[in-house]
């Protein structure tokens, strides 16, 4: 009795399955055991095959408004400007990279992007067992299992400098502190970060070489959230350094660092954004972010797809060629600023200036 | 005020056995059909197409054998944590910490898989199983110690036992005792020795890319330890009578307090196990942040599985296929996999009506024979 | 390792910034399962009561409809428990789970297709904070408790209402009752089913506060699923502070002190070694359990707490 009943509501729902499938408007090919690829359409024939790009997010969410929003604005601005047909996925668990990357793969798609490095190993994984197909991984190079980096000639290592990045906003933020500008009264400015790993440690590495280097006589303060996604935490580590008497609060913690954007608000000082430009999120607390054009990452490499121009191994998106900068400047921040900024900019694109990838305040 | 039996959400009262399970399979069934037809209004109000929502969940979870194996894999740790999260609720104890208790399992397989890696095979597997079974469950009976001693309502302790595990993970695997270096770029251990790891047990010939491990027959095996305990030994007839309140205990000849304990414990071996498969079989070392979510799921899957060994499994192969099917039903119709979430509640608020069937279909036996 | 870290006004002030969700929440509990009906959909109404909330601000631009809407949708997911619990008598544990489940799937639902990728606007009415005055002069409570936010001290006035209606007024003493013994309080004429339907719908509404100041008060926006637990750590604390009003807000301090503590005490020494920060984070937790362990110890909810009650005769 019991398996008749559930053996009907399997029945049914595969029965969904067949008799929606031809009408479900986006294409869902048919189910394919092997792994068969479609070649990346390279010569333009008269009706050519749209290139497809599929994105797959790590836990962290879309709406961060950082570094998984970025990511979704390049697919859908290659969906726009490049006539690439796009799909994103937001992966719930760690074990979902795999089968994610893998369901994208297995229908064929041209490109297949793994958003952060939390997906290295996954994506060696997969990127093995389909070569035909292209991959990218921002923040990340594949990783085998026994964790040692193995590059896959179908592989783009799309990195980024974020310690130029943290430079830039570091330059803005030390002479901002040093002149004592608007409410920056106390000489000391502080970053907070999600949690210690490499690319939220080298923004804010960047960050302190700026300030010891432009006013070594400002005090640093540095602390983590222990969580990207939890503003409440972000906002009471804000509030602790603003007690200490930080004005100037770079966050690199995602969504719990929009916590500490808010404190920065409520006690009328002033907060630096990450990875996209997040002056609206609190309009005249925010004075510039730290660009990382994670958006750009994923538009080049659709285009090189498209383009046949696909290139392999590591790729460094940094200050040289417009991969990271910093963003819009509020009103409070003054002309001189703005033009250290600059200067350091230029320094860096000419290799003048190397900011540091190491903590020097822990 | 004489001796009651203790109510509120540390002995939930109508959690009955696996009669029911047989009596009522109907009812289970019938709100999964019901939640899929509320899901589907749902999906048409805010804009979106039900059939092509429905198809590509259903594509997902079974479109192809590599599908069904995906959908398996998810089955596999919340069958386990459906396990350890009835055999608490059959001794009258809510396991809401099954999470952190597959954590400690994994972190302990982890721990054990790579300070003896060099090990071979038939000695390092029954090790770390053993591991992930016996440190799992030492983390629960914590919990229902402090119960039977101190009297700490186990809701409590499992709560605060599951955000303590996740922090210290968070220090044993961010440059802490049981961090590797390595180049994945994320907080992790060190590779488990080969002899640990669970291997696939479809051949690539068979279906290519699938990933389903060994952890299957675990998860059987658990199925059937978990009926066999619970009916066929005195430990599980201890458990059961403990269950039922301290009078019946009492009337049994059994202490509840080691009652709880034991319960708590054989509760936290099931977790503990699905947290060294979900190492051995999937990960192959441990990540920090791994199996999020499962030991919430799990508590789903033991209330609408009933507590019975048949009704986990099934309830266990839905949620699979729901989480499985959701993700490509945001990758092909475009439909947040939210969604999913929706109609997961919309069951088991079907299923928690079951009473009124049950109380109409006693007035119409009443009626007829007054 | 200084003593300001450990007990000066900043991290008091903190306490209690991170103690009102979860005192809400409890106070929630508190009055549902003295009714006699459990309710673990607390995190449902709190996460609901945060979305709505934050949409109706957007929407109407005023703090009062958009407090007004948190609570009424707050309710709304309570009254579905109610529904379910008192006139299906359910199983109250499955409705509650269905409901939070429900509650994170809808939420994140519709953050995604209002607010897609760009997320809820930054310019949202937020709940105000309380200035007294004459009181941010004084040395130590100044900082304490001179600018904290109007719904730190609803919270804290709810829990003296709540505390007097339960176990001053007659009303409370009928509350009781009907989670003590329904079936004497039936007998004696007390309305069961409809007191236990104020109840749930007054825990609901409760819980919505606590969202609502998560949305509204901190963080000025919604994110998926940003009660995070909060509302089972109030259930917790319920039942830490013995299912009393008094009870809950020592026991939601301890918590909120154990969070304070873990921000306070980052990158502090003691004498050469480092606190780990990771490690600190579970301090919230294991003080929560040691207090229980040590200090209170067993703990009796009302008699009939979870039990559905059959009204005999019709």
């Amino acid at each position: 009795m019991k398996q008749l009943l559930a053996s009907f509501v399997l029945i049914a729902t595969v029965a969904a399955a067949c008799g929606g499938g031809a009408a479900a408007p986006s294409a869902t090919p048919a189910a394919a055991a092997s792994a068969t690829a479609r070649p990346a359409s390279a010569a333009p024939t008269a009706t050519p095959k749209p290139v497809r790009v599929g994105l797959v997010t790590d836990v962290g969410g879309l709406n961060d408004k950082s570094f998984n929003t970025l990511a979704n604005q390049g697919r859908l601005d290659a969906e726009k400007d490049l006539g690439v047909q796009t799909s994103v996925v937001e992966s719930k668990k760690q074990e979902d990279y795999v089968p994610n990357l893998t369901t994208f793969a297995q229908q064929g798609y041209d490109l297949v992007i793994s958003v952060g490095f939390l997906m290295t190993n996954a994506t060696w994984k997969v990127a093995k067992q389909f070569p035909n197909i292209k991959f990218g991984i921002i923040d990340g190079a594949p990783a085998n299992d026994k964790g040692d980096t193995e590059n896959l000639p179908n592989v783009s290592n799309l990195f980024f400098a974020e310690q130029e990045a943290g430079y830039l906003v570091g330059v803005i933020a030390a002479t901002m502190a040093k002149d004592k500008v608007g409410a920056a009264t106390h000489n000391t400015v502080c970053a907070m970060g999600g949690i210690p790993i490499p690319p939220v440690d080298k923004y804010i590495a960047g960050y302190q070489d700026a300030v010891k280097t432009v006013s070594p006589t400002t005090t640093i303060l540095n602390g983590y959230s222990n969580d990207f996604v939890d503003q409440q935490k972000g906002k009471e580590v804000g509030l602790n350094h603003i007690g200490k008497g930080c004005d100037i609060l770079f966050q690199v913690a995602g969504g719990s660092g929009l916590g500490y954007i808010t404190a920065a608000k409520e006690k009328g000082v002033y907060a630096i954004g990450v990875d996209s430009d997040q002056a609206d999120v609190a309009p005249g607390t925010v004075i510039t972010s730290a660009l990382k054009r994670v958006n750009k990452a994923v538009y080049d490499t659709a285009k090189a797809v498209k383009d046949g121009k696909f290139v392999a191994g590591d790729q460094l998106f940094n200050a040289a060629n417009d991969g990271v900068g910093y963003g819009k400047l509020a009103a409070i921040v003054p002309a001189g600023a703005k033009a250290a900024a600059d200067q350091a900019l230029a320094d860096i694109k000419s290799g003048k200036v190397k900011p540091k990838t190491a903590l020097q305040v822990k | 005020m004489a001796a009651t039996p203790p109510a509120g959400p540390s002995a939930p009262p109508a959690r009955r056995p696996a009669r029911s399970w047989v009596e009522g399979p109907a009812i289970p069934a019938a709100s999964v059909l019901i939640a899929l037809v509320l899901g589907a209004a749902f999906v048409l109000v805010s804009g979106n197409d039900p059939v092509a929502a429905y198809a590509a969940l259903a594509r997902g979870a079974f479109g192809t054998p590599y599908d069904v194996t995906e959908t398996l894999i998810i089955a596999i740790p919340l069958t386990l944590g459906g396990l350890s999260v009835a055999i608490a609720f059959r001794t009258g104890l809510f396991n809401i910490g099954a999470q952190s208790q597959l954590l400690v399992g994994a972190v302990a397989t982890g721990f054990v898989g790579v300070r003896f890696a060099d090990l071979p095979g038939p000695l390092l597997m029954p090790l770390v199983i053993l591991t992930g079974i016996v440190a799992g469950g030492a983390w629960g009976a914590l919990a229902g110690w402090l119960k039977a001693t101190r009297g700490v309502n186990e809701v409590i302790t499992t709560i605060m036992q599951n955000y303590t595990v996740v922090f210290v993970m968070h220090w044993l695997l961010q440059n802490g005792p049981m961090s590797a270096p390595n180049a994945l770029g994320t907080p992790a251990s060190a590779r488990i020795g080969d002899g640990a790891v669970l291997p696939v047990v479809i051949p690539a010939a068979l279906i290519p890319l699938t990933r389903l491990h060994a952890g299957i027959l675990l998860a059987a095996l658990a199925v059937v330890a978990f009926w066999f305990i619970l009916f066929r030994t005195t430990l599980g007839y201890e458990l059961r009578a403990v269950g039922l309140g301290p009078r019946a205990a009492a009337q049994a000849g059994i202490d509840p307090k080691r009652g709880m304990v034991l319960g708590m414990f054989v509760a936290g071996g099931f977790a503990g196990l699905a947290g060294m498969v979900q190492v051995s079989g999937v990960f192959q070392r441990v990540y920090d942040g791994f199996s999020a979510g499962y030991g919430f799921d799990a508590i789903a899957v033991a209330l609408l599985g009933k507590n019975s060994p048949i009704g986990i499994v099934l309830a266990a192969l839905l949620f699979g296929a729901f989480a499985r099917g959701g993700t490509i039903m945001q990758s092909n119709a475009h439909i947040s996999s939210n969604l999913v979430a929706v109609i997961e509640a919309l069951v088991l608020f079907v299923i928690a009506a079951e009473t009124v069937f049950r109380e109409l279909a006693r007035r119409r036996t009443t009626e007829k024979t007054a | 390792m200084t003593w300001d870290m450990l007990v000066g006004a900043a991290v008091l002030a903190a306490t209690l910034r991170l103690a009102t969700p979860i005192l809400l929440a409890a106070l929630g509990g508190v009055v549902s399962e003295r009714s006699g009906v459990t309710n673990i959909a607390l995190e449902g109404s709190m996460l609901v009561g945060a979305f709505f909330g934050v949409l109706a601000a957007d929407r109407s631009h005023s703090i009062v409809v958009a407090l007004a809407v948190a609570v009424a949708a707050g309710t709304a997911l309570a009254a579905l428990h109610a529904v379910a619990a008192i006139h299906f008598r359910s199983d109250q544990i499955v409705s509650g789970m269905a409901l939070n489940i429900l509650a994170l799937g809808l939420t994140s639902y519709l953050d995604y297709q209002l607010y897609g990728t760009t997320g809820t606007p930054s310019d949202l009415p937020g709940i105000p904070d309380l200035p007294l005055g004459a009181l941010e002069r004084v040395p130590f409570l100044g900082a304490l408790a001179g600018d904290q936010s109007v719904m730190v001290w609803v919270a804290l006035g709810l829990v003296v209402l709540l505390q007097l209606f339960l176990f001053r007024t007659v009303p409370g003493l009928r509350l009781r009752a009907v989670g003590e013994h329904p079936r004497a309080a039936d007998t004696v004429g007390i309305a069961v089913r409809r007191t236990r339907y104020w109840a749930v719908l007054t825990s609901g509404a409760l819980a919505a506060l606590g969202g609502a100041y998560l949305s509204l008060s901190v963080a000025h926006s919604f994110t998926d699923d940003m009660v995070g637990g909060r509302g089972f750590i109030g259930l917790a604390a319920m039942i830490f502070g013995r299912w009393t009003p008094t009870g809950a807000l020592i026991a939601s301090l301890i918590f909120g002190y154990g969070g304070a503590l873990s921000t306070s005490l980052q990158g502090a020494t003691i004498g050469d070694v480092r606190v780990p920060v990771q490690l600190l984070s579970t301090l919230p937790y294991v003080l929560t359990v040691l207090a229980v362990a040590g200090f209170v110890g067993r703990s009796r909810p009302p008699a009939a707490d979870g039990v559905p009650y059959e009204h005999e005769g019709h």
